[in-house]
């Protein structure tokens, strides 16, 4: 069963020496996650993280393809990080900005349960 | 880039780690547990990014996400009292379209899993062939090693990774790195403007509070 070139030591072989494309998947399975969340969850704090995690996931994304432009030599490998930084200064005001509308929020409507906040519904 | 040896150990364990934790963070019941379950997955995202070489961006994750944003989502979850919001285990999962669908995707991903992860054709020809690429790969990491310096105590060598991304930064990205600072700027002012009593606008602009409170919620006539 562990032929070399069979299916089994192919893939042996993948776990014991994660590559790219590894990386893609586990960030492809945290972004799936986060957008589970902000679709699933009723508390408004819990959607934020969820954004974060997905916010995290295109990190992970940039990063991965910077370690494997680094490797494989072409164009410009340190844009995966200096992109990165961006996302994560936009990822910080964001949060602070949307956790000032969130008190607001609950200020004037005692609630985050965002089923009750449907004033702008139709 | 094929990591191997103890990286691919902590790859496997900070990858399913980060993963765990994102899945505990939108399950949990108490927002306080997801606030802590997410700390958990920056944080092995973080050591994903040092198993990448992407150190800056490790510590930048730690320092500024983790203990900037999540702390101000800590502060503002005790400001805001969620407290029993979650009790009684409301029912979130229990309509027949809801579960068909979440079947049917988590079928596509096993599906696209099981294609990504086992390669195709045989990548590793021989036993023979498979210890020259692990010897090409061991070269590469050391030949890589030997071009950097040195550290301080003479032990460890210290890589130029901060030292590019910074020249990076205030070079090729100098006009972004300005606009985001400004974006910063804009979101303290903004965030500190949302989130003022009554109280403070009125002794902002020397107003009575009353007046601020009939004219700033004009719904509220609108509900009742």
């Amino acid at each position: 069963m562990l032929q070399e070139g069979g299916r089994l030591a192919n893939t042996l072989y993948a776990v014991k020496h994660p590559d790219l494309s590894k990386f893609l998947v586990i960030a492809a399975i945290l972004f799936i996650i986060g957008v589970a969340g902000v679709l699933t969850r009723r508390n408004i704090i819990v959607i934020f993280m969820s954004i974060e995690l997905i916010l995290n996931a295109a990190n992970l994304n940039f990063i991965a393809f910077s370690r494997y432009l680094q490797d494989s030599g072409s164009g410009n490998p340190l844009a995966g990080q200096v992109f990165t930084v961006f996302i994560i200064v936009v990822a910080a005001a964001e949060a602070a900005v949307g956790l000032g509308i969130v008190i607001a929020l609950y200020r004037n409507r005692e609630t985050i349960w965002i089923d009750e906040i449907d004033l702008m519904k139709w | 880039m094929i990591l191997s040896g103890w990286e691919s150990v902590f790859f496997w364990i900070f990858s399913i780690a980060a993963i765990l934790a994102g899945l505990l963070t939108v399950m949990a019941r108490n927002a306080v547990h997801s606030a802590l379950f997410l700390i958990s997955s920056l944080v092995s995202v973080a050591a994903l990014f040092i198993l990448l070489g992407a150190e800056f961006i490790a510590g930048v994750q730690i320092l500024v996400y983790v203990g900037g944003v999540m702390v101000l989502f800590l502060f503002v979850i005790m400001l805001v009292n969620v407290g029993a919001e979650e009790a009684g285990r409301a029912a979130i999962f229990n309509r027949p379209p809801q579960i068909v669908a979440t079947l049917v995707f988590l079928a596509l991903l096993a599906l696209v899993l099981i294609v990504y992860v086992i390669p195709k054709g045989p990548q590793v020809q021989s036993k023979a062939a498979g210890a020259e690429k692990q010897q090409q790969v061991d070269a590469a990491r050391a030949a890589r090693e030997q071009k950097m310096d040195v550290g301080a105590t003479g032990v460890s060598r210290v890589s130029k990774e901060t030292e590019r991304v910074g020249t990076s930064l205030y070079t090729y990205a100098s006009l972004p790195f300005e606009i985001a600072s400004l974006l910063l700027l804009v979101a303290i002012i903004g965030s500190v403007m949302l989130a003022r009593t009554f109280k403070q606008e009125a002794a902002v602009d020397d107003v009575d509070p009353e007046v601020l409170k009939t004219t700033a919620s004009p719904t509220d006539s609108a509900k009742s």
